[in-house]
């Protein structure tokens, strides 16, 4: 009789995990009966970019579905880690957020070997032979409409804000880019960092944090990404968005190819097709920044100053740059 | 002996949520005595011994400790400075003490050192004749061993008065008298005052100066424990404090009869149809059934006759139910 | 069930450690391996760098001085609200639950909108504090989001060890008030302070949201937000091994915390009382004592509940940060935001998942519940509660590890993901339960001719649906909410709803987080009100059904 009640319950358990797993069994299928012009893409991108990107590829090219697993950096990073060790990447294209985290998956032979043939359209900063930049961010100045608007970036370590955020260089990798830039710059370095800490400056986590605290009233003004600050002011938040002398630091989303892709086509197709100029029309559409000159995107103001961090010295030298940073800001 | 009673009760009213579960009770226990609370469970014994103690607080009505007002007069006295101790029905032991601790808590509480209390502890262990326990937790004692650290923890206390909430509810029957004899020397040595709490009728008669019925809230009488086993105030009473028989008054009045079983005997012009018989060991009890009713008798001695024998039978005395 | 039939146990226990099996101990094993593979050669520089040990020294710091302040803060409220003369009980029983019931990131971020600059108190009286953003801040916030939890596994504590005859014994021996709380009150509910010392120890080692909103701005790291920075600027191997390595060093500090206290406390845990068994006070207390209870109750829940929360809710309405909260600024965008027709049908799949999810956790809880009474299975409980500490990231990449060749982009994974993870919060509240249940009344039922999962049915879960009832909200709740696993783990047609809403926006955009809380905690609000009411009429006695139920049915680990 106990033999009957433990069968039942080992039932009533099989029976709820598989319950759990109907949908589950859904996802699988697609994967295996998937046809050859299916493809998985791995994205950071934000949400309201890749959909209509898909949405138009799949339209272009019809007969391709484009299977997305989208994430934050962080939880990207720790899916393609995992995939490398339970089978293989799983992924026939990598959309990331910047070049270094990129450049990593390279030295994995994880992506790259391939660019499209028109990729030379998109400016040479903005690409390498492994991989080709399709969106931009750029780091700009925000700050609370009650106090002066900063001409460069040297004025926010100065006596008009007593409160100014910087995101951590260890955490986003678009503040990284911008310390890169900073600390490679002779009238800037790692000094402007130190004035920007005695003059009050408090590093917080990511560039949305600082939008955050700014328009929250607890800083001043912050460094952050132009995406986030105009969304705050088009909220009604009341802040201003500035780009600073000697310039915006631009920050690349590079797109590669899986080097063992079993979709190869398909991949290559909607790689050529984000960064062809009506894949970059819909990105520049969306309220993204698209790295093609003259497809139209967001707001940059005329004559804004723009800048480029050094991606491949900065892969060599991250160590040391994070070294000096935190002498300054701790952490 | 001081003029002043040990317990003073007056017009004590307690209520929880709206019912009330002691209406009016009066009554007051002189030093040295003890009184018997006799009722069924639920009929407000324990509440009474709550109020007492101070663990509750009457809704009207005084209640006074050797004619200090405790409840009723201002704000109630709390039970850490009434004069008095308890034994519970659960024992009421701590788990994570042991036996001495336990008995050396009162003691610890009123300023004693530890070793000082513990000596003292010890003695009343040992008085107890369980000192042989003293390093036990409550896990590793039986129920009647539990029970005597209760009552030598109360004893710790030297109080003045004694509140035993059915002590012996949850002992074996061969400990229960054993224990019962040992609670009322130790009592009684001390001088104090009681008030012990039980639905047993034989365990309060047996042991009690005073006895006072309760049901559902309400003190039905008060007496010596004769007074209510010869002359309960309705048939209620009779019933708590005793077995008891009621038949129809053989004088043609109509009235009732209160008969408790040794009023009657065997044999006599009283006609009666043997319904059953008890061995009860020492006597046997008969139940006869007549025109009258039916009633118990007890006889000495072994059965003496078969379930279904016409017998005769003669009322030796009785008591007339108001 | 207490004592189950010699033949029982051990095929329970079979179960349960195959269970223990696939949901930790494989991915734990894999997580070793991997670091051990690949990692060796970076472990010695990696322990000895002084930012490791900072935040080391900074994750146990925390956990202990949190651990110091929130236990005493629970076990008050746990004294406080189990005297059922308190003006206004039955709610002051609910409202300091509320901070469970939020996102712990929304709860950090409503501080700050509180107290901070610019925030409520600043505005209005120019009160603010500067502290809030940093050691002190995430020290506080964390303090007010554990006591709760204190709270309900002492107030089970008290209900099931503490017989109010205890304690008039004591007052009936010479013991003042204060004296009997102190020999023999918190005595007896030790065992239970020390569990839940042990599980606000645990959980705040692994916390991450807070010590990241609050921390970053003073610099104040600890391991799991280096974790998190070693995973965000990750792409290399290196970064990978560090994140894993570091989560399985909270592990080990977990386990040396937990192990001992498991093995000391549970036979302690383990008392067998009478089913009538109540955890009320021995006695009335002064009313005037009872009013400044109430207000001091409702001045803590004031300051560290409603004045945040308020804050949030009204960042849920208002258009954009820094604007004042006034009417002519409130819009419904942010819940328009949230729910969409694609967040809808992940609602739906998440509403599917977390109902299963529960469902089986409740079994799993109630199942090393039931083996943990029998020496062998101790062990197992201690095993369950070190996934409490594993960063969900560094789980989820685990399960992924072992799993990901079958079930990468289940919902299958995912439902382990949230078993593995949630699986001691459904555990420590019927573990608590059992212990009321005196066995007499299973064997009764034995007796009366029922098999033993009869038995558990006719006569152990009428009283048991308490706790059962609590831990399969909470676990419920957790899976609604989580996101931090199922964002790393879902694939094509298995999003969660949580991880829709984050993907819409990414993390940090308060107005639509705020409004994602609000419809999560009414999601869960309204039918968890709705099963209250319905177990308020299963109780047998209903003349006082106030006495213990809300306690019971929020009750969380």
């Amino acid at each position: 009789m106990t033999t009957k009640s433990i069968g039942r319950l080992a039932l009533l358990v099989v029976v709820l995990l598989g319950l759990g797993a109907c949908g589950g069994r859904n996802g699988s299928a697609t994967q295996s009966t998937r046809s050859a012009t299916t493809m998985t893409l791995y994205t950071c991108v934000s949400d309201s970019t890749i959909q209509p990107v898909i949405t138009a590829f799949e339209k272009s090219d019809p007969g391709s579905t484009v299977d997305l697993f989208r994430a934050p950096t962080g939880q990207l990073n720790a899916r393609v880690a995992a995939d490398t060790r339970s089978g293989g990447l799983r992924a026939d294209v990598i959309w990331g957020c910047d070049p270094l985290t990129m450049q990593a998956f390279v030295e994995q032979r994880l992506v790259g070997g391939w660019i499209p043939a028109g990729a030379d359209a998109i400016p040479a900063q903005y690409r390498t032979g492994n991989y080709v930049g399709a969106q931009l961010l750029y780091m700009v100045a925000v700050h609370r409409t009650t106090v002066p608007a900063p001409r460069s970036w040297s004025d926010l370590a100065g006596p008009g804000y007593a409160k100014v955020a910087v995101p951590d260089p260890t955490v986003a990798a678009s503040a990284l880019g911008a310390l890169g830039w900073f600390a490679a710059n002779p009238d800037y370095g790692m000094d402007f960092y130190r004035k920007l800490k005695s003059a009050g400056a408090v590093q917080v986590s990511t560039p949305d944090d600082v939008t955050t605290g700014v328009a929250q009233g607890i800083y001043d003004a912050g460094m952050t990404t132009s995406n986030s600050a105009y969304a705050a002011k088009k909220d009604g938040s009341p802040v201003d968005v500035v780009w600073p002398e000697p310039g915006a630091v631009a920050i690349y989303g590079p797109v590669a190819l899986a080097t063992h892709s079993a979709h190869a086509q398909v991949a290559k197709d909607f790689i050529t097709f984000v960064t062809g100029d009506a894949g970059q029309r819909v990105i520049g559409a969306s309220g993204t920044y698209p790295t093609r000159p003259g497809v139209p995107g967001p707001t940059i103001p005329t004559g804004a100053p723009i800048v480029h961090p050094d991606w491949t010295r900065i892969g060599t030298t991250k160590a040391a740059i994070e070294l000096g940073y935190k002498q300054v800001f701790g952490g | 002996m001081s003029a002043e009673p040990a317990l003073e009760v007056t017009d004590l009213v307690v209520s929880y949520d709206g019912t009330t579960a002691l209406d009016r009770v009066t009554l007051s226990v002189r030093r040295g005595q003890v009184l018997a609370l006799l009722g069924p469970s639920g009929s407000g014994k324990s509440t009474l011994l709550h109020a007492v103690a101070g663990f509750l607080v009457p809704a009207a009505g005084t209640v006074r400790l050797g004619g200090t007002t405790v409840a009723g007069d201002g704000r109630p006295v709390p039970p850490e400075r009434r004069d008095l101790a308890m034994v519970f029905q659960n024992y009421a032991l701590w788990p994570h003490l042991t036996a001495l601790d336990t008995v050396a808590y009162p003691a610890r509480r009123s300023g004693a050192g530890r070793a000082h209390a513990r000596t003292e502890a010890l003695e009343i262990l040992e008085r107890l004749r369980i000192a042989g326990l003293a390093g036990r937790k409550p896990a590793e004692l039986s129920g009647g061993e539990q029970q005597r650290v209760g009552l030598a923890r109360a004893l710790a206390r030297r109080p003045s008065l004694y509140l035993f909430d059915e002590p012996t509810a949850h002992l074996d029957t061969h400990v229960r008298g054993v224990f019962l004899a040992e609670l009322v020397a130790r009592q009684r040595d001390t001088g104090a005052a009681a008030v012990y709490a039980t639905h047993d009728a034989e365990e309060a008669l047996g042991l009690a100066d005073q006895v006072a019925l309760l049901h559902e809230g309400r003190l039905l009488q008060t007496g010596t424990p004769q007074q209510v086993y010869d002359q309960p105030a309705d048939l209620f009473a009779a019933r708590l404090s005793g077995p008891a028989s009621v038949i129809t008054a053989p004088d043609h009045d109509g009235g009732e009869l209160l008969v408790r079983p040794g009023w009657a005997r065997l044999g006599g012009p009283l006609k009666g149809e043997l319904r059953a018989v008890w061995f009860r060991g020492p006597h046997s009890d008969y139940l006869v059934a007549g025109p009258l009713g039916e009633l118990l008798i007890r006889e000495p001695g072994p059965p003496q006759h078969e379930i279904g024998a016409r017998v005769g039978w003669s009322l030796l005395r009785s008591w007339p139910l108001p | 069930m207490p004592r189950g039939t010699p033949r029982l146990l051990p095929r329970l226990t079979a179960l349960v450690v195959a269970f223990l099996a696939v949901l930790v101990v494989l991915p734990l094993c894999r997580l070793v391996l991997v670091v051990w593979q690949e990692g060796r050669a970076d472990i010695a520089p990696m322990a000895g760098s002084d930012g490791l040990r900072t935040a080391v020294w900074h994750t146990v710091a925390l956990a202990a001085a949190v651990t110091l302040a929130a236990v005493p803060i629970g076990v008050t409220m746990a004294l406080v609200l189990r005297r059922s003369d308190l003006p206004g009980r039955p709610f002051w029983q609910v409202a300091v639950l509320v901070p469970v019931l939020v996102p712990d990131f929304v709860l950090g971020y409503s501080w700050t909108q509180a107290y901070a600059r610019a925030g409520f108190t600043d505005t209005l009286l120019g009160l603010r504090w500067a502290g809030i953003q940093g050691p002190l801040g995430v020290w506080l916030v964390l303090v007010v989001n554990a006591a709760p939890l204190v709270y309900l596994v002492v107030a089970v504590g008290l209900a099931a060890r503490t017989e109010p005859d205890l304690e008039r014994a004591a007052r009936v021996s010479g013991a003042g008030p204060a004296t009997t709380l102190l020999t023999v009150t918190l005595r007896l509910a030790l065992p239970g302070v020390a569990a839940a010392a042990v599980l606000v120890f645990v959980l705040t080692l692994g916390t991450f949201a807070i010590p990241q909103v609050l921390g970053a701005p003073a610099g104040f790291s600890t391991v799991t937000t280096r974790i998190y920075a070693n995973l965000s600027l990750g792409g290399d191997p290196t970064s990978f091994i560090e994140a894993i390595t570091l989560a399985l060093l909270l592990v080990i500090v977990a386990a040396v915390c937990v192990a001992p206290a498991d093995a000391l406390l549970a036979p302690r845990l383990r008392a067998v009382r009478g089913a009538d068994t109540q955890g009320i006070p021995a006695l009335p207390g002064r009313r005037a004592v009872r009013r400044a209870e109430a207000f001091g109750l409702a001045g803590y829940l004031f300051l560290t509940v409603a004045l945040p929360l308020t804050a949030l809710v009204l960042s849920s309405v208002t258009r954009a940060l820094g604007l004042p909260p006034t009417p002519g600024n409130w819009t419904l965008a942010h819940f328009r935001e949230v729910l969409t027709p694609r967040t809808f049908q992940a609602l739906g799949r998440s509403l599917g998942l977390a109902v299963v999810a529960a469902t089986v956790l409740v079994l799993l809880g109630a199942l090393v519940a039931v083996i943990e009474r029998a020496r062998s299975g101790r062990a197992a409980a201690t095993l369950i509660t070190l996934t409490l500490v594993l960063p969900g990231s560094t789980l989820a990449v685990g399960l992924l590890i072992t799993y990901g060749r079958w079930l990468s982009g289940t919902l299958t994974l995912i439902l382990l993901a949230y078993l593995a993870k949630l699986w001691a919060f459904a555990h420590r509240p019927i573990a608590g339960a059992l212990d009321r249940l005196p066995p007499d009344e299973m064997h009764a039922s034995r007796a009366s001719g029922a098999r033993a999962l009869t038995a558990v049915r006719t006569v152990a879960l009428r009283p048991l649906a308490p706790a059962l009832l609590g831990a399969w909200l909470v676990c419920f709740l957790s899976a609604l909410h989580e996101v931090t696993m199922s964002s790393l783990l879902y694939g094509p047609g298995t999003e969660t709803f949580a991880v829709v809403v984050l993907n819409s926006q990414e993390l940090g955009r308060i107005g639509p987080t705020a409004a994602l809380s609000v419809v999560l905690s009414l999601l869960v609000t309204v039918p968890a009100v709705l099963l209250f009411l319905a177990v308020g009429r299963l109780r047998p006695r209903p003349s006082r059904p106030p006495e213990h139920l809300p306690l019971e049915v929020a009750r969380v680990g």
